[in-house]
């Protein structure tokens, strides 16, 4: 059990820890949920219930990062920001979903 | 394959989509979804994501197959009763309007699917789809229901006794 934890403390060292934010998980989960559909801010906004100076922060950041894009979309004649995974993204996503999944089976065994 | 019956449906719903359209994708997304759940079994299991009920493979599969997608080549059929309930959602959706389709897809993932109740249902609607106004969401969650509410014995004699005093009343005037 304690290999099982001190592996995990070395494998979290090769995780983007600047992703390990409420916001940005939910964020980066919240996205790559919809694959190449995106999601559009205004959905985002509603489901997550935060602020738009927090929102648009920390997508800014995601992008910065190139974890996810945005582009222009038309929905019934409105134009709105969406947002999808890069697979860079997707990619650091997986591994901190497996990781974090590895933490909890950890705490369980005790 | 389940894509084929998929596009089986749009055939049959007149639908010409067009993948790379975002609109369309919406479209496809909901219009599956609550074909499902009156029935037409189509097979993609959905989750609740952001956007509401949601397919991730279905849309990876539209994009893998998007020339017969887009052709509406298909050697799947359809039985007389999905024939049916396709045409009811044509009836009440055939505008195919993607507000009006994400409304309903939401609240029917929440009263049909998860079987909350009617008002838990439209709170979470609410919720989730803060961004449409009052009417929009009246809209969808009435459609919803006209397409998938199925009164059960007790829903059926509570109807029948609300609509007893005028049944009375009707065949007193026919009495004259």
């Amino acid at each position: 059990m304690n290999n099982d934890f001190l592996s995990l403390i070395e494998e979290s060292k090769a995780l983007n820890s600047s992703i390990f934010s409420l916001i940005r998980l939910q964020l980066l989960s919240s996205i790559a949920s919809v694959g190449k559909d995106g999601v559009s801010y205004r959905e985002l906004k509603a489901v997550l219930q935060v602020s738009d100076g927090a929102l648009y922060t920390n997508l800014k950041f995601l992008e910065e990062t190139m974890y996810v894009t945005s582009k222009k979309i038309n929905l019934e004649g409105k134009e709105l920001e969406s947002y999808q995974i890069t697979p860079e993204g997707q990619q650091a996503w997986e591994h901190i979903n497996d990781w974090l999944k590895k933490l909890v089976e950890c705490g369980v065994k005790e | 394959m389940r894509l084929d019956k998929v596009i089986a449906c749009l055939k049959a719903l007149n639908f010409k989509p067009k993948v790379e359209n975002f609109e369309h994708r919406l479209i496809i997304q909901k219009a599956v979804y609550l074909l499902q759940l009156k029935g037409v079994k189509t097979g993609f299991g959905y989750h609740l994501y952001v956007r509401g009920p949601y397919s991730k493979e279905l849309t990876d599969q539209v994009y893998a197959s998007k020339k017969k997608f887009e052709n509406l080549e298909s050697p799947a059929s359809l039985s007389n009763a999905e024939s049916r309930d396709i045409q009811e959602f044509k009836e009440l959706f055939g505008e195919f309007k993607p507000s009006t389709l994400e409304i309903a897809a939401t609240y029917s993932f929440f009263a049909f699917g998860e079987k909350q109740d009617a008002l838990t249902a439209l709170k979470n609607v609410k919720r989730m789809k803060s961004f449409y106004s009052e009417a929009q969401i009246a809209v969808g969650v009435s459609k919803a229901k006209e397409f998938l509410f199925k009164p059960n014995e007790k829903e059926l004699a509570g109807l029948k006794e609300e609509l007893r005093p005028w049944q009375e009343a009707s065949a007193k005037s026919m009495r004259g």
